[in-house]
């Protein structure tokens, strides 16, 4: 899957700069950084409610295609800001972080 | 190269993995290699923020091997067998809105690193970690290699 197919899906809000059209490896849905630390890999999409800018930083390190904030939880500013320096695309969603990974599930079938 | 961490400071937390990162790729390494010792250093970087009253990280790169040392000022970890156990966490309320505090920082250092150095006291707590480069860690080998 490509971050494209996310821009023009309706259930995905854009928060960020419009990115380059990068390919998503795969999903990881957790709220604890260490976790994310240990399990996630590169060009994976991390799905989270964590508004924090530590998220970020986390993203950074991994080298993560995106983060999709789940439960339509309020993003901050300075996050996105941040974001926008680091190159980082971040999305917005309505649904649960389950229903996104279901969603990108069935958008992509080769996502574990 | 010798970094200043200081207690709480959770906007900052990742400066030390961040360059560390950015070294470790300069030097030609594989991305899985600067992915281990990435996850390593921002743990221990992350416990000091959020256990600690701040302290100091210093690190060695050579052809190698990487090592980085923690030293913070207390107050210390009360029982290291304890603290190594995977899901044990001691951390603040703070810390944990802020997404740490998950109690796999230690055993996530564990696993990724060649060797681990703990010590602890009231005083402080050294941790020391050393990973070893082979060959085939690099992706472009240094000159002098």
């Amino acid at each position: 899957m490509r971050i494209n197919q996310l821009i023009n899906n309706h259930s995905f809000t854009l928060l960020t700069n419009t990115p380059d059209d990068v390919l998503i490896n795969n999903v990881v849905a957790c709220d604890l950084l260490s976790h994310v630390m240990a399990n996630a890999d590169e060009g994976d999409v991390l799905i989270t409610v964590l508004n924090n800018i530590n998220v970020l930083g986390v993203a950074s390190l991994l080298d993560l295609s995106l983060v999709i904030f789940s439960y339509n939880i309020n993003v901050d500013d300075s996050i996105i800001l941040k974001a926008n320096e680091l190159n980082i695309p971040l999305f917005k969603s309505n649904l649960t972080t389950a229903e996104v990974v279901y969603l990108l599930k069935e958008m992509d079938k080769t996502i574990e | 190269m010798d970094f200043q961490i200081e207690r709480n400071d959770i906007a900052n937390a990742g400066t030390v993995s961040s360059l560390t990162k950015r070294h470790l790729k300069k030097r030609g390494l594989s991305r899985s290699f600067v992915k281990r010792v990435t996850i390593g250093v921002y743990e221990a970087e992350i416990n000091v923020v959020i256990h600690s009253y701040g302290g100091t990280a210093n690190l060695n790169i050579e052809n190698d091997y990487v090592e980085i040392e923690f030293k913070d000022v207390g107050p210390g970890i009360e029982c290291i067998s304890t603290a190594m156990q995977e899901g044990f966490s001691t951390a603040s309320p703070y810390a944990i809105e802020n997404g740490f505090g998950a109690g796999m920082g230690l055993p996530n250092i564990k696993s990724v690193s060649d060797e681990m150095y703990l010590d602890s006291s009231e005083d402080g707590t050294t941790l020391r970690i050393r990973f070893y480069i082979k060959d085939e860690d690099y992706e472009n080998k240094p000159i002098n290699k």
